[in-house]
């Protein structure tokens, strides 16, 4: 008790009312996420009553076993003209729910309503989607929350971050549309270079080591991005199935390329500030210390750090495929076929990126040990 | 020539110029914990195994590859090694609580046209997969910010050996806020590179907020990309709390 006591007097009233805005933001928009349904369109109903009507053992032509149900529903609408009436709707699903979904009392879905030619009878529709917004927001809020809490004002900068960064790519993309003549890949370029300059200046404040890790940041992505296009080039693109890559409205090698330069910034990002931190660090505590030693240390941090950031980009690209695998597998799609077809884009990415990573260490070695020397003719 | 076999060609052969011996092991624990990830989706097709459950032994095997193999069994990479398999199974506890209402399991409408051959029902909890997979695509970040706090807590504790538990639990702390910016935003690119072909498809149907807000595809990403958040922060606390418990014990 005494602990949290110290902990209370230690708090400034800017941080008690920074707190306290941020708890009121919170509320207000958890209760709008629950009371926003007149701001859609399309027809919203809460499942008041559900029942199970049927149950069936299922087998598909590959000898899966699964069961289908089928569920009668009573839901009350909450927005539009029929608003606060009852509408009945039938809802089939499997035990899978790879594309359906079971529904319980005080799920809210999006439904079409059908048209009923008896006015007497209780209304009847299809069930949508899911509306998901208000566990968007809670996941949303128990993230901030998380980050405050535990990295206070690292926290905070990194949420701001995110943010920032997820609206650049939004208006870059805006304008990439709006003017489909400039290249993809010349956008992100110039994305890339604010993206590095803006997290690292909020990560890490203006100094020397910041500077030095947006030099090896950029020279890092850009030379990884090159030989990746160059082996496109050479290899004529053999063994990348580009026909997987989903969501294709545009011309897809640079959509691919784009999403490559991009996903392999961050974890760049963090090899160059790694390198720069550790040697600044090392010739703040020794002043004299010979480039030779320098050199060798820092050398010695990236191969501390080189394994685990290349498994982060491969954990992050390959898992999300999981479900697809499991999908093809279930359907008697042999293993080689498999992976070729749903990985080759997401392993190539992850090799590319690991590229970056590693060809960082020496680019941060020496950016920084430029750096410092620089400082040091200074003085 | 295949253009993988081409990338990790160049890829082992700056591992090795630059990393040595160990950059030749991290080269190969790559490749151990592709084949985990795979063997491990040939596991959840099993009908009756769970997929929770398979999701926690990988992700011990694949601490143990990414602690352990990587770097040697010391006190460092035993610390993390647990507080990596804590953090994971909490964190595994909220997302899955969270997939189960959110409903973002499976595939969404836009996915499924170029799915219509394939049998659906397949007796897999889609729902329980989800929550594997956003699991699965931490787990990396996670180990990696375990290690990057105990290591320098024991650094600490070696050249001070007298610091109470407290203080090494506090130095440990600060580690971790000062990774906690640069490890998010790693994670933060990875995805946001991942979905850049979506961003862009929306924009180009041009969804109105709501519908995207509200589609499975991109809640599920949102929320694959928060939880990945949330995993590396709660990660911090604990990794400095075991590690101070451990090392301030055995004094």
């Amino acid at each position: 008790m005494d602990i949290f006591k110290d902990k209370l007097k230690t708090v400034t009233y800017k941080q008690l009312l920074f707190y306290l805005i941020v708890v009121l933001c919170c509320a207000g928009s958890i209760i709008f996420v629950h009371n926003n349904h007149s701001y859609y369109d399309r027809p919203i109903a809460q499942v008041i009553e559900s029942e199970l009507i049927d149950r069936t053992e299922f087998q598909d032509s590959m000898n899966n076993e699964d069961n289908l149900f089928t569920q009668h529903i009573k839901a009350e609408i909450k927005n539009g003209y029929e608003k606060g009436k009852i509408v009945e709707l039938h809802n089939e699903f499997s035990l899978s729910k790879a594309y359906d979904f079971e529904f319980t009392v005080g799920d809210e879905v999006f439904i079409n309503l059908e048209d009923n030619p008896k006015e007497t009878d209780n209304l009847t529709g299809t069930i949508a989607d899911v509306k998901r917004d208000k566990y968007l927001i809670v996941v949303a809020w128990v993230f901030i929350f998380t980050l405050l809490i535990v990295g206070r004002k690292q926290g905070l900068f990194s949420i701001l971050s995110l943010a920032i960064n997820a609206m650049l790519i939004s208006y870059a993309l805006d304008i990439y549309l709006a003017h489909s003549h400039i290249s993809l890949l010349l956008i992100c370029g110039i994305a890339a270079i604010l993206f590095t300059v803006l997290s690292l200046l909020l990560v890490n404040g203006l100094n020397e080591k910041t500077y030095a890790a947006i030099i090896s940041t950029l020279l890092g992505t850009f030379l990884s991005l090159l030989i990746t296009y160059l082996v496109l080039l050479l290899t004529s693109e053999r063994g990348l199935r580009f026909e997987e890559l989903q969501f294709i409205t545009r011309p897809y090698q640079m959509v691919f390329l784009a999403g490559l330069f991009l996903g392999s910034l961050g974890a760049v990002m963090d090899v160059a500030i790694t390198m720069s931190s550790s040697i600044f660090g090392l010739y703040e505590e020794n002043k004299r210390i010979s480039i030779k030693d320098l050199w060798k240390s820092g050398m010695e941090v990236g191969k501390d750090i080189m394994g685990t950031m290349t498994n982060i980009l491969l954990f992050a690209y390959v898992s999300g495929s999981i479900p697809v695998l499991i999908l093809y597998f279930k359907n008697q799609y042999p293993l080689g076929l498999t992976l070729s077809l749903n990985l080759s884009l997401e392993i190539a990415r992850a090799l590319a990126g690991g590229i970056g990573i590693v060809l960082t260490i020496p680019i941060g070695v020496y950016i920084t040990i430029f750096f410092v020397t620089k400082k040091r003719a200074k003085i | 020539m295949n253009v993988l076999v081409v990338l990790a060609a160049i890829l082992f052969l700056l591992m090795t110029l630059i990393g040595g011996n160990k950059g030749i092991r991290s080269f190969i624990a790559l490749f151990f914990n592709f084949g985990v990830i795979i063997i491990t989706t040939l596991f959840m097709t099993v009908p009756g195994l769970n997929p929770i459950i398979l999701t926690l032994i990988a992700c011990v095997i694949i601490s143990c590859i990414n602690l352990f193999f990587i770097n040697k069994i010391n006190i460092k990479t035993k610390t993390a090694f647990i507080s990596s398999i804590i953090s994971t199974s909490l964190l595994l506890l909220f997302i899955f609580f969270i997939t189960d209402h959110a409903k973002i399991q499976g595939f969404g409408e836009e996915e499924i046209d170029e799915l219509s051959m394939f049998s659906l029902y397949i007796g897999v909890d889609f729902i329980k997969l989800a929550a594997s997979v956003i699991v699965m695509s931490t787990i990396g970040a996670i180990t990696d910010a375990a290690i990057s706090i105990s290591s320098p807590m024991r650094e600490i504790h070696y050249h001070n050996p007298d610091i109470s538990r407290k203080n090494l639990y506090q130095a440990g702390m600060k580690i971790g806020r000062d990774i906690l910016g640069t490890s998010t935003n790693t994670l933060f690119f990875a995805f946001f590179g991942g979905y850049l072909a979506l961003l862009i498809w929306f924009k180009d149907l041009s969804y109105s907020m709501g519908e995207v807000v509200n589609s499975k595809i991109f809640s599920a990403e949102m929320i694959t990309i928060l939880c990945a958040g949330i995993g590396l922060t709660i990660v911090i606390p604990i990794t400095s709390w075991i590690t101070a418990v451990f090392l301030v014990k055995k004094r």
